[in-house]
């Protein structure tokens, strides 16, 4: 008997970590890690700033309120309502775009999706990668291409702070040299991102590592956005559990006081 | 005044006197809990039945407060499950003990179900507790299925299309039943109306209702217990089972531990890792129902995914093999069985039927078929168990390896389910099938072989 | 193993000691428990209050008084209640104190108003004449109907001051919201939080101030 419920926690556990590993790796792509801390508010509050100035012009986070981001992420109002918000906005609505979902539709041939969730279908990793991915391609319609998301209409919109990337080729992991933790090494003045080779045509407003860390804030931000209360359960779930084991001491004892009477 | 007593329940004080000569209250805190005996021996895997009634309360509890702010309409329905878990207070967690909660009902109910399994709690004199605890798997299954749609993801509706789809293959009927059951010619606002009337109402109260039976059915004949024996046989000379003690307090007490534990399990998930990797939360679900655009991989919540893999294996080339099988076992029957020959000539009627419908059925009929099938043979197993002893610490080697095999085969088709299919994956799916379905057809065989240990005449059981 | 006659042993069996003990590790676990279930109803009860949506939409208005003539009022809507903005006339103010005596709260004690507001005209001493009142009769929630002339009227009676009037059940207010004696109602019309910028006025949000 004590075989049978091993074999079958056993199963139980594999299933549930080979599932969800399954989950998480999602479509195969090659995707590069991001280094993320949800607990680190002035990378939050960074990705927030990269978030409205760049992306809230096209896309909109229709679930996401300003004064909740605000509260959050510790920005003090003030800073958020003159930063962060047009004038006509209460601090309290939702952070729409101000651009027409129809006029949009026009310009990419797509309507920007809402972000709101963006993190919660693809994965952070997917998120950080993509945001890296762009390059020139005269061929595409906006000029911009995306080797992760090939053939994507979004154009790049921070290629000020990037700089223009073009593509070399790609990775061919029977001769590509390797560091310690398997993660391909660049060569001098090549950018690697995902599977792909880049090399920087013009240079942006950051450096290769300073625009690493912005899009891992803004990649934080992203996660932060898909589910907000992820901020607090983990808290509140210390606090929880604790007091459950607690309860669970307390029923051992008591079943044992009274379980005397049974011989 | 005369007030007939049927029973000499003693009332505790002058007021519940007062109550019990108009409602039986002290007469059925007695027969249910307080006189109610059970084997002191119950262990582990006796937690599950009161976990299960604490599932469905804290179900019914999250259900309330989440259609409180929950709008059934395809315009609305997305938005409205965002706007709970981000603008309504706490929102977010009454959500995930209502998300996290279907999903650990379900492992419960299969705990469950695997206890009665191995301690034989299936057979006579409890056929009927298991049947009814085999209504309300079906039931719950129905409830989720519905209540996976309301939120109006991607997955929700592609999930829906497709298992929905399923009503198609019913002949002659098939493609207008299913029109009817979705109000639509695909599945829209109308079939999320009323799969929120079904998950909200109708199925709670069919639940609670079948609960309710189970129960009955159980007290009426007992509790089984690990070793499988009737504590009944040794009676004290106050006429209660020797090893029996009353259910409250003793074991009330300590099915607190259990509640306890599971919720520090429970509530783990929900505060730590609410979508368990994308197991108990899809990520495909976190973008809005599309009708134009199917997600890359269809698959059901992990519950339903032996059943969703059984329905993918049946393609021609399963079909064949049950052919082959099915002859073979015709074949040994005339060979080597001892059952009368009228038995054999009716057996091999309804085998060449079967045959017949296997060649010329489609796999797709074959696969809703064999889904069906495959929840069928759990009300089956107190007529195909015919070991002499109940409990597994008795139970013949046979019984053991068939026992493993099944589980492992039930698994492997649950991890296939979630995953796209290959050829490769395919075939191990269609050898878990055969596996599964030749668990319960060669039951009443496997049970009845080999050397079985002598059942002991008291529970075991060691006082600490 | 002894045979096992748990009910006899229960009943007849236990010292006091033990029986001491075991009412009280009882009475701790179930404390215990009581708390665990006390606090899991919190996020239950929390999450019918207002959400961040309903607060929202509740946010303070803001409303340019300037266009307001004497002696008219106009309505805006706060939290889905119509807030009353009057500019008083001289005569108007005149006749708060000639009726002081008829009023069941005078002075404003048992009713809600800011502390600025808590005075004979319940009007922000800055802008003594501009009456800001949630229109809402404190009897039943109706909202009652002005009477801003002065004089005889059916339902204020014969030496009105001007008032307001309650259709559903006959209460009586006066032009600052107070509430006559003798009518269903008992306490004065609330005054919501406000506060001036220029000709501005903003409803729902005082900045906290007390005067």
């Amino acid at each position: 008997m004590k075989k049978l419920s091993l074999l079958l926690v056993t199963l139980l556990s594999a299933s549930v970590l080979a599932s969800s590993a399954l989950a998480a790796g999602g479509h195969g792509a090659a995707v590069d890690e991001v280094h993320m801390n949800m607990s680190d508010k002035a990378s939050l509050q960074n990705g927030a700033k990269i978030f409205v100035n760049y992306c809230l012009s096209c896309h909109s986070a229709e679930y996401s309120r300003y004064n909740r981001v605000a509260e959050d992420l510790e920005i003090p109002l003030w800073q958020l309502k003159e930063n962060l918000m047009f004038t006509t906005e209460k601090e309290g609505d939702l952070m729409k775009t101000t651009m027409p979902a129809d006029d949009a539709k026009a310009w990419f041939g797509v309507t920007p999706p809402d972000l709101s969730l963006v993190a919660r279908v693809r994965k952070p990793d997917w998120i950080y990668t993509y945001l890296r991915a762009f390059y020139l391609d005269e061929s595409s319609p906006s000029g911009w291409n995306n080797s992760l998301f090939e053939n994507v209409a979004m154009p790049h919109a921070m290629y000020e702070l990037q700089g223009v990337q073009r593509v070399v080729g790609k990775i061919d992991s029977a001769t590509q040299e390797v560091d310690s933790h398997g993660k391909p090494i660049a060569k001098e003045g090549q950018i690697i991102v995902g599977d792909t080779i880049f090399e920087l045509q013009h240079p942006g407003k950051m450096s290769s590592v300073e625009f690493d860390k912005a899009m891992s804030d803004l990649t934080a931000f992203l996660s932060y956005m898909g589910e907000p209360a992820q901020l607090k359960r983990h808290t509140i779930g210390v606090f929880t559990i604790g007091f459950l084991i607690l309860l669970m001491l307390l029923c051992m004892v008591l079943k044992a006081e009274y379980w005397r009477d049974v011989h | 005044m005369a007030i007939h007593r049927h029973d000499n329940h003693k009332s505790a004080n002058a007021f519940m006197e007062w109550v019990d000569q108009r409602f039986p209250a002290t007469k059925v805190w007695n027969e249910h809990l307080a006189e109610y005996m059970a084997a002191k021996n119950f262990n582990f895997w006796y937690f599950f039945g009161s976990l299960a009634i604490l599932m469905l309360v804290v179900q019914i509890a999250t259900g309330i407060f989440l259609t409180m702010h929950y709008k059934p309409d395809a315009e609305l329905a997305f938005a409205s499950v965002e706007y709970i878990m981000r603008d309504v207070p706490y929102g977010w967690l009454v959500r995930y003990l209502h998300s996290t909660g279907a999903s650990m009902f379900f492992v419960v109910v299969y705990l469950h179900m695997f206890r009665g399994v191995i301690y034989g709690s299936h057979r006579e004199p409890r056929e009927l507790v298991w049947l009814i605890g085999c209504v309300i798997f079906v039931a719950l299954m129905a409830e989720a299925f519905m209540g996976y749609l309301l939120p109006w993801g991607n997955m929700s509706y592609w999930g829906a299309q497709v298992i929905l789809s399923l009503f198609d293959v019913i002949p002659f009927v098939g493609p207008a039943l299913t029109e009817w059951i979705r109000g639509d010619f695909v599945i829209s606002d109308a079939t999320l109306n009323r799969f929120f009337a079904f998950h909200v109402i109708l199925l709670p109260l069919i639940l609670v209702a079948l609960v309710f039976l189970h129960l009955v059915a159980l007290h009426q004949v007992g509790s089984n217990n690990p070793d499988g024996i009737d504590i009944y046989e040794n009676l004290d000379e106050d006429g209660k089972p020797v090893d029996g003690i009353p259910f409250f307090p003793y074991i009330v007490i300590k099915d607190l531990i259990g509640v306890a534990g599971f919720l520090i399990v429970y509530l783990g998930i929900v505060f730590f890792w609410p979508d368990l990797g994308g197991i108990f939360l899809e990520k495909d679900n976190f973008a809005p129902a599309n009708p134009l655009q199917t997600p890359p991989d269809i698959v059901p919540l992990w519950y339903f995914t032996p059943f969703y893999s059984i329905l993918r294996a049946s393609t021609t080339s399963l079909l064949e093999a049950m052919l082959w099988i099915n002859a073979g076992i015709v074949a040994w029957m005339w060979i080597r069985s001892k059952i009368s020959i009228k038995a054999k000539i009716a057996f091999s009627i309804l085998a060449a039927g079967v045959a017949v419908g296997l060649y010329f059925g489609s796999g797709k009929a074959w696969g809703v078929v064999l889904m069906a099938a495959a929840i069928v043979c759990f009300f089956l197993l107190p007529w195909l168990d015919r070991s002499p002893v109940y409990s597994i610490r008795y139970r013949s080697m046979p019984f053991k390896i068939a026992l493993v095999l099944f589980l492992a085969a039930f698994f492997i088709l649950g991890y296939l389910g979630m995953n796209a299919p290959t050829p490769g994956k395919t075939l191990l799916a269609q050898i878990c099938t055969v596996i599964y379905f030749a668990f319960f057809a060669l039951m009443p065989w496997f049970t009845s072989i080999g050397q079985t240990k002598p059942e002991p005449s008291r529970v075991t059981y060691e006082a600490h | 193993m002894a045979d096992n006659n748990v009910s006899d042993v229960n009943a007849n069996g236990m010292s006091v000691e033990d029986q001491k003990r075991r009412r009280f590790l009882t009475g701790i676990t179930a404390g215990f428990g009581a708390v665990g279930v006390g606090t899991a109803v919190v996020p239950f009860v929390l999450s019918m209050s207002p959400s961040e949506r309903a607060k929202n939409a509740g946010a303070p208005v803001q409303y340019d008084f300037s266009k307001i003539q004497e002696g008219q009022l106009v309505k805006v809507e706060w939290r889905g209640k119509p807030v009353v903005l009057l500019k008083r006339s001289g005569e108007m103010m005149a006749g708060l104190d000639a009726i002081k005596g008829s009023l069941a709260d005078p002075d404003s004690a048992a009713s809600i108003q800011p502390g600025y507001a808590q005075n004979n005209q319940r009007a922000d001493a800055a802008r003594p004449e501009l009456l800001v009142m949630e229109g809402v009769c404190t009897h039943l929630g109706c909202s009652p109907v002005e009477k801003l002339a002065i004089g005889p009227d059916p339902q204020m009676g014969a030496d009105s001051q001007g008032g307001f009037f309650c259709p559903c059940h006959g209460s009586k207010f006066d032009l600052a919201g107070r509430v006559y004696k003798d009518v269903p109602a008992t306490t004065n019309m609330p005054v919501p939080p406000y506060k001036f910028e220029g000709s501005v006025i903003t409803i729902g949000e005082d900045d906290g101030r007390n005067a």
